[in-house]
């Protein structure tokens, strides 16, 4: 599904964050990329779904066996790539569900797929908001408009449910999360859980590991993975901290 | 070019237009105005409320008035119809076309009609329109109208009437190389009610310049709605010369989209202590659009409010220009005003001028002014191509909601809003690069 092989990565005109990244997620799968702050994490996610702001100096991305850095980010959207936001964007004007409508037709067309009328939209809205808990009324705002924090990372899960992607990546998703929104985002995780999908999780904490069980687990530090296990690296991890990859948490 | 060349057509216009059968006192106002317009000359870039209007497409040739009205069918008029409207006017080259108009029964107290209808029939109401304003802030095109206008509409309300629904104008142009004068006329009398929208729509170019003399007596509410979505060779001179007396509130939203030359001029006056004012607008812009919104707001009374906000979109090589100015007067304590200039500029070859301004000679106020200037939030537009939606459909998306927040402010009526926002998705869809 991915493959990303000796990748480097800068900020645009600025220092080099990822230093020769290493990575192999195949369909079914669901990994967790854990690291301290300033280890490289967000900056992954930005590059893997095309965030602006970024120049890759080495190094390739396959996606489904195609050059996933060759295409615009919403290209990359279409093709079945998600990114969760680490902090979603407020829009205002720009209705909720207007947009993912908007979104999910885009997908749709590129797919070759006829476009959803309003009721079978609505339908497939219904179905997912319940089981995120979202209330019908916070669709017919802007864009995560006076949402809170939770409310914001939840419908970042809905709109993932609601487009089914192939790969999705979620940066920092459990950050600022209580413990019912957490279970809540697991639950709407889980239930993508698929042998056509692959997930990857980047997180700093070992929390949401707890309700969404990893294939593999990766720590990120310096720019590079420097460690990969099955799950129970994340619990290690959670014991002696990152102290030991020579970077402080 | 020399000032006498330009204005010479309009005054060999102004020869042979037939006034015989008028009142003396309507000659004699037009005379007045064409000299003053005769002296004035076009207005220059060297006079600081021209300073950023380029005015070459209106100076190449001359726009003699329209001899006669171009043909029309109901459907030419139709994308621009307004649903909710319950009584109809329109005009074809700046004359009254009654087969298109439906004017219907109105309420008691309220004139509806055009400005030669109310000429005949009302002439005390026409004098009103014909005050000795028309030299005020020396606006030539102004004066012009008033020497030259041939039509226009009137709407008055005696003290106490009320209209639920709206009265619709549409202005249409069709005839090129050719200018359609319009002075048209509001009139609320005390405690009154009433909503205007006014469209301006054509094909071809022609010239546009229309006069709105409005006073809203006390205690009375106006909205008034402007869509100038004119042909895209026309060029459109709107002025609008507003009076509101005690307690009265006044509405003002201009939705400009078409012409390649527009400019809306609005000179309010409060007149009576604790009336309130809503000046907003949208004006989009792209190939080599021109667009200005000139406000000039003269709080010479106490205790009232204008609050302003306007929105400007330039994309390719177009051209905004915002113009505000709020003068207090020095015994206009108490007064309330703020102004807002918010401009998305879409291309590096795009502009925005922007120039609010505040002159404050009383002590006790509350006044403020902003403006800004930027392009489309990066975050938000990758936000929605992280989800799959074209890069320029993103844009659009993003330039429709920062034209539909202020259209937001237009308050108590969703179909209002939807119909603005229907011609500004419409106008996207023409694109945007």
């Amino acid at each position: 599904m991915l493959e990303i092989k000796n990748l480097h990565a800068r900020i645009s005109e600025g220092r080099e964050i990822l230093k020769g990244v290493d990575l192999v997620v195949k369909a079914g799968e669901v990994h967790a990329i854990m690291g301290p702050n300033g280890s490289g994490k967000s900056t992954l996610a930005g590059v893997l779904s095309g965030k602006p702001g970024y120049d890759v100096t080495d190094g390739q991305v396959l996606f489904l066996g195609r050059d996933l850095l060759a295409m615009a980010a919403d290209e990359r959207a279409r093709e079945g790539v998600f990114l969760a936001f680490q902090y979603p964007v407020e829009i205002p004007g720009v209705n909720n569900m207007y947009f993912l409508r908007a979104a999910l037709n885009a997908g749709r067309k590129q797919r070759g797929e006829s476009e959803m009328d309003a009721g079978q939209f609505l339908k497939a809205v219904r179905a997912k908001l319940k089981l995120l808990e979202i209330g019908e009324d916070l669709l017919q705002r802007g864009v995560n408009v006076g949402f809170s924090g939770g409310e914001k990372k939840r419908n970042e899960i809905f709109q993932m449910a609601m487009l089914e992607p192939k790969l999705a990546i979620l940066d920092e998703t459990d950050s600022g999360l209580d413990i019912d929104a957490l279970q809540m985002v697991s639950r709407g995780i889980n239930a993508l859980r698929g042998p056509e999908r692959a997930i990857v999780m980047i997180t700093h904490y070992q929390r949401l590991l707890n309700y969404v069980v990893p294939d593999r687990v990766h720590v990120l530090s310096g720019g590079r993975i420097v460690k990969s296990g099955g799950k129970e690296l994340a619990l290690e991890l959670e014991q002696t901290g990152y102290g030991a990859f020579g970077d402080a948490a | 070019m020399s000032a006498i060349v330009e204005i010479r057509p309009y005054v060999e216009a102004f020869k042979a237009q037939p006034h015989a059968a008028e009142p003396g006192w309507l000659k004699q106002r037009r005379e007045s105005a064409m000299q003053c317009f005769a002296e004035l000359g076009f207005p220059t870039r060297k006079q600081e409320a021209w300073r950023f209007t380029d005015l070459q497409p209106l100076q190449r040739a001359p726009f003699p008035p329209a001899s006669g009205m171009s043909k029309v069918a109901a459907a030419d008029i139709a994308p621009w119809l307004y649903a909710d409207a319950a009584h109809r006017i329109v005009l074809v080259d700046g004359i009254f076309a009654p087969e298109l108009s439906a004017v219907g029964k109105l309420p008691e107290g309220v004139w509806l009609a055009s400005t030669t209808q109310t000429l005949r029939a009302r002439p005390d109401l026409m004098n009103a329109a014909l005050r000795e304003t028309d030299a005020v802030g020396a606006q030539p095109f102004v004066a012009l109208n008033a020497a030259l206008f041939a039509d226009g509409f009137v709407l008055a309300l005696e003290a106490d009437a009320m209209l639920d629904r709206a009265i619709e104008v549409i202005h249409l142009g069709r005839a090129a190389g050719r200018s359609a004068q319009l002075r048209n006329l509001i009139l609320l009398g005390a405690g009154s009610r009433a909503t205007v929208i006014e469209t301006f729509a054509g094909k071809g170019g022609y010239w546009t310049n229309a006069v709105d003399v409005i006073a809203v007596g006390a205690g009375a509410t106006l909205r008034h709605v402007k869509l100038q979505d004119e042909g895209a060779a026309a060029v459109h001179i709107g002025h609008n010369r507003i009076e509101l007396g005690r307690d009265a509130r006044y509405e003002n939203f201009t939705l400009s989209l078409g012409s390649k030359l527009a400019r809306t001029d609005v000179q309010l006056k409060f007149d009576g202590e604790g009336a309130a004012c809503g000046l907003f607008g949208a004006t989009l812009l792209r190939g080599e659009q021109e667009g200005t919104i000139a406000t000039v707001v003269d709080h010479a009374a106490p205790r009232c409010i204008t609050r302003e906000y306007y929105k400007s979109v330039a994309a390719d090589r177009a051209h905004g220009v915002f113009l505000g100015t709020i003068g207090v007067r020095p015994h206009a304590q108490k007064t309330d005003a703020n102004q807002l200039s918010k401009n998305l500029l879409l291309g590096a070859r795009a502009a925005i001028d922007t120039k609010p301004e505040l002159e404050i000679l009383a002590d006790d106020v509350k006044c403020s002014h902003g403006a800004t200037v930027g392009d489309l939030d990066e975050t938000a537009l990758f936000y929605l191509e992280s989800r799959g939606i074209p890069a320029a459909e993103a844009r659009r998306m993003l330039v429709e909601a920062f034209a539909a927040e202020v259209i937001e402010r237009i308050e108590d009526d969703t179909a209002l809003r939807a119909h603005l926002g229907r011609h500004v998705t419409r106008w996207l869809a023409g694109g945007i690069a």
